[in-house]
């Protein structure tokens, strides 16, 4: 026995492909709308993951341990104990964090001044441990590298600069440089250091704004023997922040009063707020896109509603509720919706993955580095693939499908159906 | 004890409104349609026929007076009880078929009942019997838009008398039929009236079908003129 339930979506679906021809066209302009949003997510999101992983290399790490003071005062007296970091050091080697965490690297950032005998540049000094340094912020890299080499473990009065700085100060490998800031006591204090490598990032405050020396050299040139201003984490994955956050604030939080425990976001809210402005226009542009295809759902249910003004009519005459005639026509909205939704995602996800897998590279189409916040952005976008991509794609569809068949329903309710009867389509 | 009516009106009127004016297409009308009647409405255009019609299917709701079908008054009902009451007791048959396009013959002669519960093979067993009939055997898995006018009006006596309902009102139903067709129709229906013992009321300017009627209520501007009963029709 058929459930009365199901005649109207068969009902329904034999509707849909009678009208073949609209129901491709409207079927067509939907999917396309979905796989435009699938587009524009995976390569949207592989861009941000590009950004992000830049930024928080470039920066303070996915997660930032810091005093609670340091990033509004930016002074040598906020900042974490050698205790206090050891302490933080140990609570990442516990079980619910050590999995996520890929590298940790402590820094001890002072403003100050690079003297050359020609110039004077204000820098930030970064005090680095040269070994997880090199691995964390990868200024070292080989497409970074201009001349010499990065930082080594056994380095003490050594200085890795970027090319501008150099060009600045006049400056070239080997040459001697005086690094003068205020110590612990607010003495001016002055560092001899030789240039042991140059580096350009593209990002023209880091090239000149930027100088590693090793962590030890300047700890004892402050004095604050041990001790650093950042202790900068970086996750495997930029997805796991918020639970790893949570968790080593939990931590930290029970060892330590002394230090705050900071996301990226919070830690360079610049970049925040590039990626969320870049996620609102993404937005508008898709909410734009599913507008549009809303008017062609409406125009073509409603359209399909008119024609068949002497069809519902008689559907009602025959025993049918104004609720199921409605529902028909809803269903109808649906199941155009819905093949297009899928259609849309294997169409977009498809397209994505046979073009695009190994990166959608726009070198081409800047001249120099674009940079962004003050990160250099990768002309070689590589797509990510997510569940939640397909989710949203698809409840937006549906979403959009729901909305746009609500009216041509209610206009089917509204049919009187005497005056049906006498319709001509 | 006598037997309730199929149908009964009391003073019924339909007054239309358009930019102002009204007209009354129905005026006062008040009857009794007895189960098993062959009954014709006839009247000139613009007399009110397909309106009444309307109102004895619940398609239109009076503006004032009362219409029962098998004891339901229907001005009482709410919109979903009167969609039930349709689909339980009204068939209707049209001047232009309305057979559902996207549905085949068989599933157009079945849609009451689907919608009613009845089981598949039930249905299809009561659908194919009634084809048989009606003539249109071997044509149930053909479309509307392959079937002849004449067929398709069949598939539509089909649907409107396989639920057996008390009531089927038919307006106009032959008149996009050549005569032929339409005296092959014609037989058709009074056998099912005469078999089945179905009701059948008619609107139709068709003179055949009026020859062929038990009783005949001629209208004249929205009022019933005259009322004749005549003996039992005759199949041809």
């Amino acid at each position: 026995m058929t459930p009365r339930w199901l005649v109207l979506p068969r009902l329904s679906w034999r509707n849909v492909r009678r009208q073949w021809r609209r129901s491709l066209l409207t079927g067509t302009a939907m999917a396309l709308g979905v796989a435009a949003l699938v587009f524009s997510r995976t390569l949207g999101d592989g861009a941000h993951e590009d950004w992000i992983d830049s930024g928080v290399r470039m920066g303070s790490g996915h997660i930032a341990v810091q005093s609670p003071q340091f990033r509004a005062s930016r002074k040598l007296e906020d900042r974490i104990s050698a205790g206090d970091w050891e302490k933080v050091s140990a609570a990442l080697e516990a079980p619910g964090v050590a999995p996520f965490v890929a590298r940790v690297t402590p820094r001890l950032e002072v403003i100050g001044l690079a003297n050359s005998p020609t110039s004077a540049v204000p820098v930030m000094i970064m005090g680095v441990d040269p070994a997880s340094e090199a691995e964390f912020s990868q200024l070292g890299v080989e497409q970074r590298l201009v001349e010499g080499r990065y930082l080594e473990p056994g380095d003490r009065l050594h200085v890795y600069i970027g090319k501008r700085l150099a060009e600045r100060l006049d400056l070239e490998l080997g040459s001697r440089m005086v690094l003068s800031a205020q110590d612990v006591n607010g003495d001016i204090a002055g560092q001899l250091v030789r240039v042991v490598g140059i580096f350009q990032t593209g990002v023209p405050e880091s090239d000149e704004g930027i100088v590693h020396v090793p962590l030890h050299t300047v700890q004892q040139w402050m004095g604050v023997e041990g001790d650093i201003t950042t202790l900068s984490i970086l996750l495997h994955s930029g997805w796991e922040v918020p639970r790893v956050l949570r968790r080593v604030r939990a931590l930290v939080g029970e060892m330590t009063q002394g230090v705050s425990v900071l996301g990226w976001r919070e830690a360079m809210p610049e970049l925040d707020a590039a990626i969320k402005l870049d996620d609102f226009w993404g937005y508008v542009f898709n909410i734009v896109l599913f507008v549009i295809v809303a008017l062609a759902i409406v125009n073509t249910i409603l359209m399909s509603v008119l024609y068949r003004t002497r069809e519902f009519g008689v559907l009602r005459a025959l025993g049918l509720t104004k609720r199921e005639t409605a529902t028909v026509v809803f269903t109808e909205g649906l199941m155009l919706t819905g093949i297009a939704g899928v259609v849309g995602l294997l169409l977009g996800f498809g397209l994505v993955w046979l073009l695009f897998r190994n990166g959608l590279d726009y070198s081409g189409a800047i001249e120099n580095d674009f940079t962004f916040s003050g990160v250099v952005l990768d002309t070689l976008v590589i797509p990510v693939f997510r569940w939640i991509q397909v989710v949203m794609s698809l409840g937006s569809i549906i979403a959009v499908g729901v909305l746009a068949s609500l009216y041509p329903a209610y206009r089917a309710t509204r049919i009187d159906v005497a005056e049906a009867m006498k319709f001509e389509a | 004890m006598s037997k309730q009516p199929a149908v009964h009106t009391e003073d019924v009127w339909k007054v239309f409104e358009h930019d102002g004016i009204s007209v009354e297409a129905v005026r006062g009308v008040t009857m009794d349609i007895q189960p098993g009647e062959f009954v014709v409405m006839a009247g000139p255009s613009g007399s009110g026929k397909t309106t009444l019609l309307n109102l004895l299917g619940g398609l239109t709701r009076p503006t004032r007076g009362k219409v029962w079908i098998d004891g339901n008054d229907l001005t009482e009902l709410s919109e979903r009880r009167l969609a039930q009451l349709r689909l339980q007791r009204v068939g209707f048959v049209f001047q232009a078929y309305n057979l559902l396009p996207v549905l085949t013959a068989l599933e157009n002669a079945e849609f009451s009942l689907l919608l009613r519960g009845v089981p598949d093979e039930e249905r299809h067993a009561k659908v194919r019997a009634l084809f048989e009939k009606i003539g249109i055997a071997g044509l149930e898995d053909r479309r509307p838009s392959k079937l002849s006018g004449g067929q398709q009006q069949r598939v539509a006596v089909a649907r409107a008398v396989v639920g057996e309902p008390a009531l089927v009102l038919a307006d106009e139903p032959t008149a996009n039929l050549d005569t032929a067709t339409s005296v092959a129709l014609l037989d058709v229906m009074t056998r099912l009236n005469q078999e089945m013992g179905t009701t059948f009321v008619f609107a139709t300017h068709d003179q055949r079908l009026m020859e062929r009627a038990q009783r005949l209520i001629r209208l004249v501007d929205g009022a019933i003129e005259t009322d004749d009963r005549r003996s039992a029709p005759a199949a041809r």
